[in-house]
C-alpha cells in the first residue's frame, strides 16, 4: 500500500472487485454485528446509549483542551522514564523512528498491529534502510506475507479464505498446512514465537493514551502487542495525537465502549497499560520506551467545529460492518489505509479532497453508521460539510466537469424557483420522453441517465396530477360557458398584468 | 373545526408517482381532513444540498417558502426525506433575522411526513382499508433514523383488514437510492439494489411496500428489471385500498 | 528542545522551532481557545450493573472465564491445592516452572510443592529465551471483575510481566478479597502503574472469523479460587 497514494478513483476502483469480496465481507460482518448486538443487549440498550453519549463528550472534551493535555501527557510520560518525539508529518515521523532504530543497531523489528503507522508507511521505509519489519498480528502477518493489504480495521484479512492463507503459507512458509483456521493460527504463531524473542525493537500503535499518568493502552486479543511491548529492548508507540483520554474514569468508559462495540467482547483478552508515573521499575519489559506523536494533518482538522468530531474516532470498525456501501464493496476500493464510513470522512481530510475528493460522495447517507458510533461521531453532518468542501470551492475535487457541474446546477436551481419553468420543464419532459416510453417505463435513457437505467427502468414521466386536482375541484363538466369564462378571466388577468408592468417600468 | 392540509406533492411524488399523491387526498378526506394544494410549488431542493452544492439550494427552498409560507393548516408530503430537509436544512441557508430565517421556523413547524401526521398528529392506526394481501415492508432511512418512526408504519399496516404483514430480512439496510448517489456511483447503488430485492423475493410477499417515493422508485424498478412477481406499492397507497363492496353497500363515508 | 509554551492565538506563522512547539501552536491556532485555562473533565461514571443488581461474586468470575475457555476451580484447602497442583502438572504436561515471588504465592508454597513433583524452576528475572521454555507461570490476581470474567495483573519487581506472557500455561490463584464490583473500581486502584487486563486465554478470529484459542499468549489459563475458609498455614 502506498504511502500517500495518488489520486482515489472510487468508481473505478468499484468497477474491478473481486467476485468474492462481497460474500467474504458480509460473511464477517455480520457476525461481527451479531456478537455487537448481543454486547449491547446484555449491556442493556438504554445504559448503552447514555454510554455513547458519555463517550462522545468525554472525547470531544479532550480534543477541545488537546494541547493542554499533550503537554500533561508528555510531562507524565517523561517521569515515567519514556521519551516523546514530536512529528508534524508522515515524513518526519518516519524519519524519528527510523533514527531511533539506527541509534540502537536495530536489525529485526516485531510489529503488532497500526493503522498509524500504515498511514505514515513506516514497513516500506525501515525495511529500505535494511531492517526487517514483520508484522505479528495474524490478520496483518497474513496480508503481509501475500504482499497484500488489510480490509478491515478489525480483521485486515477477511477478504482473504482459509483456502487462500493455506495455499499462502505453502509458499511463503513452506508449511504444507490444512485450510483449518485453528490449526493455521498455530503455524503462525509458532513462527512468530521465535521472532518476538530475537526482535531488536518492538512497534505498536495505541489504542489510548491518559493524559494524567502518561500511560499507554493497548486493547489486544493474540498476545502479540504484549510480545511487542514486553521482549525486544527497545519500543515504539506511534500514536496520533487525538488518540489521548483525560483520566483513568475516562478510559473505563472507553474500554467499555470498545472491545462491545467492535467485535462484541465485553473485553478483549488483553488490555495492556503500558509505562505510567506510577510504574514501580521493573527488569523485564524494554528498557527503552519512545512515544512517537503523530499529528499529518489532525491539527488541521481540528479548526473546524463540525469536521473536528471526525477525530473523536476509536477505531472500533463498527461503521463499517453496518455500511450498506462497504459491505458490498470491501475495502480496498477505499485506496488507502482507512476505509468505510470513518475513510470517507478522514482519509479526504488527511489526504486531501484533490486526491480524496471522490470519497465524502460515497455514501447513501443512510446514516447507519451515525447510530452504530460508539462516541456518536455525526458521520453524515461530515460527509456534507466535504461535499460541499469538494464542489464550492474550487478544489478540482471531481475533475475538469466541477465547473459544467456547477453551472448545469445553477441553471436548474434557477428554474425550479420559478413555478411557470417547473411546469413547462415537466411539460416538456413528458413530450421528450416519448421516444424512450415502453408500457409506462423507460427501459433505456442516454448519458447521463442510463446511469440509472443501467440498472433499471425509469418509471414513465408523469403530468397528470394537477390536472387531476384541478379538474376535481373545478367541476367535473367544463360547459362551453364555463370554459368561456375561464378564457375571459385569464385575459382580464393577463391584462392587468401588463398595465401593472407597465406602470412599474414608467 | 376542520384540520386542514397543505399537500406538499414532492418532484418525485408528483411527477412519478401521481397516483400515490392521490391516494394521499383519498385517504385524508377519508379522515375528514381537508386538502389544499398550492400551485407554485416546485420541488424542496434538497438534492442539491445532498450533493455539496448547497448554495443551489436556496433558490428552490426561497420558492417553497413564498409558495408554503402564506398557507395555514399542516404541510404534509409522501416523503419522509423532503420533510426533513425543510425541518433540519432549512434554517441554515438562510441569515438569522431574515424574512426567510423567520418564514423557515414559521412553516417548518407544522411540516409533517404522511405516516408521521397520521400516527402522531391525527393519531389514527387504522383507516378503513381493505388489502388482503401478503405485504413485506422496507424501511426508508430517512424516516427510520432522522425521525424516529420504526413502528408506526407497521402499525398503520396491521391496521389494514386482511393484510398479512410479513418480516423482510435486512428490513432496515438501505435499499441503495440515496439521491444522487444512485447516480454517482450507479455500479454499488446496483449493487445494494440487488440485495434488497433478493430479500424482497426471498420474504415470500406478494407486494413491498416502501413510505417513501424515492426507495419506490429504486425498487419498483429493480423488481421489474429482476422480472419478479411482486408488486411494490408506496404505504399510502395500501391505505387507500378499500372494500369496494362493503364501501357500496354503507354509501362510503 | 524547548518546552516553553506559546501564547495562545499569536497568530503569526511560525518561525523554525521544533516540532513539538509547532504542533501545540497549530493545535492552539485550531481550537482558537480565549484561555489556556483546561476546565476539568466532568465526573463522568460508567452507568456499570444496575443498583437493584446483586453484587457479581467468585461464581460469576469462574463462569465467565470458563465461557472464555479458560479452566476455573475452586480451592479449599492445603491438601486440594496439592493435588490441584498435581493434576495441572500432569495433564499439561508441565516440566518447567516460573512463579512470582510473592508473599502470597509462597506462603501457599507453590514453588516447593511443583519442586516436590520434579518440576524444575525458573527464576522469573531469567532471560527471556529461559522464560518462553517454561510450560508453567503462575501468579496472583491483584482485582478481578466477575462481570467480564477479568483478571488484572500490576507488575512490579516481584511480579515480572512475561511470567503471565511466555509459558504455555497461566495459572492465576486469587482469593475474594479481589474481586471489585466493576472496571473503574479496579483501574481506579491501580492508577498509572504497569498492568495488564487479562480476559480469557489469548485468542483470534482473524481467519474467516473462526475463532482460535492460544495464539501468542499462553494457551491454557487456569484460574483457582481459595476458598474464603483457606487458612495457607
Amino acid at each position: 500500500m502506498k504511502t500517500s497514494p495518488g489520486k482515489i478513483h472510487f468508481r473505478r476502483n468499484t468497477q474491478n472487485i473481486p467476485a468474492r469480496i462481497p460474500g467474504a465481507v458480509q460473511s464477517a460482518t455480520k457476525r461481527f454485528l451479531a456478537l455487537r448486538d448481543a454486547a449491547v443487549n446484555e449491556y442493556g440498550a438504554e445504559h448503552w446509549q447514555e454510554l455513547r453519549q458519555i463517550g462522545h463528550d468525554l472525547r470531544l472534551h479532550t480534543l477541545e483542551h488537546l494541547d493542554t493535555y499533550l503537554e500533561v501527557l508528555e510531562k507524565n510520560v517523561e517521569s515515567a522514564g519514556g521519551q516523546v518525539q514530536w512529528a508534524r508529518t508522515a515524513e518526519e515521523a518516519r524519519n524519528i523512528v527510523r533514527e531511533i532504530a539506527q541509534r540502537r543497531n536495530v536489525r529485526r523489528v516485531v510489529k503488532a498491529k497500526s493503522m498509524a503507522t500504515e498511514e505514515i508507511g513506516l514497513n516500506k521505509d525501515l525495511q529500505s534502510a535494511g531492517i526487517s519489519v514483520l508484522e505479528t498480528d495474524l490478520g496483518e502477518f497474513i496480508v503481509q506475507l501475500a504482499g497484500d493489504s488489510p480490509s478491515h480495521i478489525t480483521g485486515p484479512a477477511l477478504h482473504l479464505r482459509k483456502e487462500d492463507i493455506a495455499e499462502l503459507f505453502h509458499a511463503r512458509l513452506g508449511v504444507v498446512a490444512p485450510p483449518d483456521a485453528e490449526q493455521l493460527s498455530r503455524i503462525a504463531a509458532a513462527r512468530l514465537r521465535h521472532e518476538f524473542l530475537v526482535a531488536d525493537m518492538g512497534i505498536s500503535g495505541g489504542n489510548f493514551l491518559v493524559a494524567d499518568t502518561g500511560t499507554l493502552v493497548l486493547v489486544t486479543n493474540e498476545g502479540n502487542g504484549r510480545m511487542c511491548a514486553t521482549l525486544p529492548p527497545v519500543y515504539v508507540a506511534v500514536v496520533g495525537i487525538e488518540k489521548i483520554i483525560p483520566d483513568w474514569q475516562s478510559l473505563a468508559v472507553m474500554l467499555t465502549l470498545l472491545p462491545r462495540n467492535a467485535t462484541g467482547q465485553k473485553m478483549t483478552a488483553y488490555i495492556s497499560l503500558i509505562g505510567g508515573v506510577n510504574a514501580a521499575s521493573t527488569e523485564d519489559g524494554a528498557t527503552e520506551f519512545h512515544l512517537v506523536l503523530l499529528d499529518n494533518g489532525r491539527s488541521e482538522i481540528l479548526r473546524h467545529r463540525i469536521l473536528r468530531e471526525t477525530l473523536l474516532c476509536i477505531r472500533c470498525g463498527a461503521c463499517l460492518n453496518i455500511c450498506p456501501v462497504y459491505n458490498n464493496v470491501g475495502g480496498h476500493v477505499y485506496g488507502w489505509v482507512y476505509s468505510g464510513p470513518i475513510g470517507a470522512i478522514l482519509t479526504p481530510q488527511l489526504l486531501g479532497l484533490r486526491k480524496a475528493g471522490e470519497l465524502p460522495f460515497a455514501s447513501t447517507l443512510c446514516g447507519a453508521c451515525n447510530d452504530i458510533c460508539p462516541v456518536k461521531i455525526p458521520i453524515t453532518e461530515i460527509l456534507l460539510c466535504l461535499r460541499q468542501r469538494a464542489l464550492e470551492s474550487a478544489t478540482g475535487a471531481i475533475g475538469s466537469q466541477q465547473t459544467m457541474l456547477r453551472l448545469g446546477a445553477q441553471a436548474t436551481a434557477l428554474a425550479l424557483a420559478s413555478s411557470r419553468l417547473y411546469g413547462w420543464g415537466a411539460q416538456a419532459l413528458r413530450v421528450i420522453q416519448l421516444p424512450f416510453l415502453r408500457n409506462g417505463w423507460l427501459p433505456r435513457l442516454p448519458p447521463p441517465l442510463n446511469r440509472w437505467t443501467n440498472s433499471r427502468p425509469l418509471p414513465a414521466f408523469r403530468t397528470d396530477f394537477r390536472k387531476w386536482w384541478r379538474h376535481r375541484n373545478h367541476g367535473s363538466s367544463k360547459t362551453w360557458r364555463t370554459r368561456a369564462r375561464s378564457i375571459v378571466n385569464k385575459a382580464d388577468q393577463a391584462a392587468s398584468a401588463l398595465r401593472a408592468w407597465y406602470r412599474r417600468r414608467t | 373545526m376542520t384540520i386542514r392540509v397543505q399537500l406538499f406533492n414532492t418532484c418525485l411524488g408528483e411527477n412519478f408517482y401521481p397516483g400515490v399523491l392521490r391516494d394521499m387526498v383519498a385517504v385524508l378526506e377519508r379522515l375528514g381532513v381537508e386538502c389544499r394544494m398550492p400551485e407554485g410549488q416546485t420541488c424542496c431542493g434538497q438534492p442539491f444540498y445532498n450533493s455539496g452544492l448547497q448554495q443551489c439550494a436556496r433558490p428552490p427552498a426561497r420558492h417553497w417558502l413564498r409558495v408554503f409560507g402564506g398557507t395555514d393548516g399542516y404541510i404534509v408530503a409522501p416523503s419522509a426525506s423532503c420533510v426533513g430537509f425543510v425541518r433540519r436544512r432549512y434554517e441554515g441557508l438562510f441569515p438569522e433575522g431574515s424574512p426567510e430565517h423567520t418564514a423557515v421556523q414559521e412553516a417548518a413547524a407544522r411540516t409533517y411526513e404522511f405516516t408521521e401526521f397520521l400516527t402522531r398528529v391525527l393519531q389514527v392506526t387504522e383507516v378503513g382499508a381493505w388489502f388482503p394481501h401478503r405485504v413485506t415492508y422496507h424501511t426508508s432511512c430517512h424516516l427510520l433514523r432522522e425521525f424516529g418512526l420504526r413502528n408506526e408504519p407497521k402499525q398503520l399496516l396491521r391496521g389494514v383488514g386482511g393484510l398479512e404483514l410479513v418480516p423482510l430480512t435486512d428490513e432496515e439496510t438501505c435499499c441503495g437510492f440515496g439521491g444522487s448517489f444512485s447516480v454517482i456511483f450507479p455500479e454499488v447503488s446496483k449493487q445494494i439494489m440487488e440485495k434488497k430485492i433478493q430479500a424482497i423475493d426471498n420474504s415470500g410477499a406478494e407486494v413491498v411496500v416502501a413510505a417513501e417515493t424515492g426507495c419506490l422508485m429504486n425498487i419498483h424498478g429493480g423488481l421489474h428489471k429482476a422480472q419478479a412477481p411482486v408488486r411494490a406499492m408506496h404505504l399510502i397507497q395500501v391505505l387507500a385500498q378499500e372494500d369496494r363492496g362493503q364501501r357500496q353497500g354503507n354509501g362510503g363515508r | 528542545m524547548t518546552h516553553r509554551s506559546l501564547a495562545a492565538g499569536s497568530g503569526a506563522s511560525f518561525p523554525g522551532a521544533g516540532a513539538r512547539d509547532e504542533i501545540l501552536f497549530k493545535v492552539r491556532g485550531a481550537l482558537s481557545r480565549r484561555n489556556d485555562q483546561l476546565s476539568p473533565p466532568p465526573a463522568w461514571s460508567v452507568p456499570s450493573c444496575p443498583p437493584e443488581c446483586p453484587q457479581p461474586g467468585m461464581e460469576r468470575l469462574l463462569r465467565e472465564i470458563d465461557n472464555l475457555g479458560g479452566i476455573t476451580r475452586q480451592v479449599k484447602t492445603r491438601s486440594e491445592l496439592r493435588s490441584a497442583l498435581v493434576e495441572l502438572a500432569i495433564a499439561q504436561g508441565i516440566q518447567r516452572a516460573t512463579l512470582w515471588e510473592t508473599r502470597e504465592l509462597a506462603e501457599l508454597r507453590i514453588g516447593e510443592t511443583l519442586q516436590g513433583l520434579g518440576i524444575r524452576l525458573v527464576s522469573p528475572h531469567a532471560d527471556k529465551s529461559q522464560l518462553a521454555e517454561c510450560d508453567l507461570g503462575v501468579t496472583g490476581v491483584d482485582c478481578a471483575l466477575p462481570e467480564t470474567g477479568t483478571l488484572l495483573l500490576c507488575s512490579s519487581a516481584v511480579r515480572p510481566l512475561s511470567v503471565s506472557l511466555l509459558p504455555r500455561v497461566h495459572l492465576a490463584i486469587l482469593g475474594a478479597s479481589v474481586l471489585r464490583r466493576d472496571l473503574a473500581q479496579a483501574l481506579a486502584e491501580v492508577r498509572g502503574r504497569r498492568a495488564v487486563c487479562i480476559t480469557g486465554p489469548s485468542r483470534t478470529a482473524d481467519i474467516e472469523m473462526t475463532l482460535a484459542v492460544g495464539v501468542h499468549g499462553p494457551r491454557v489459563l487456569a484460574v483457582w479460587a481459595l476458598g474464603t475458609d483457606f487458612t495457607p498455614g
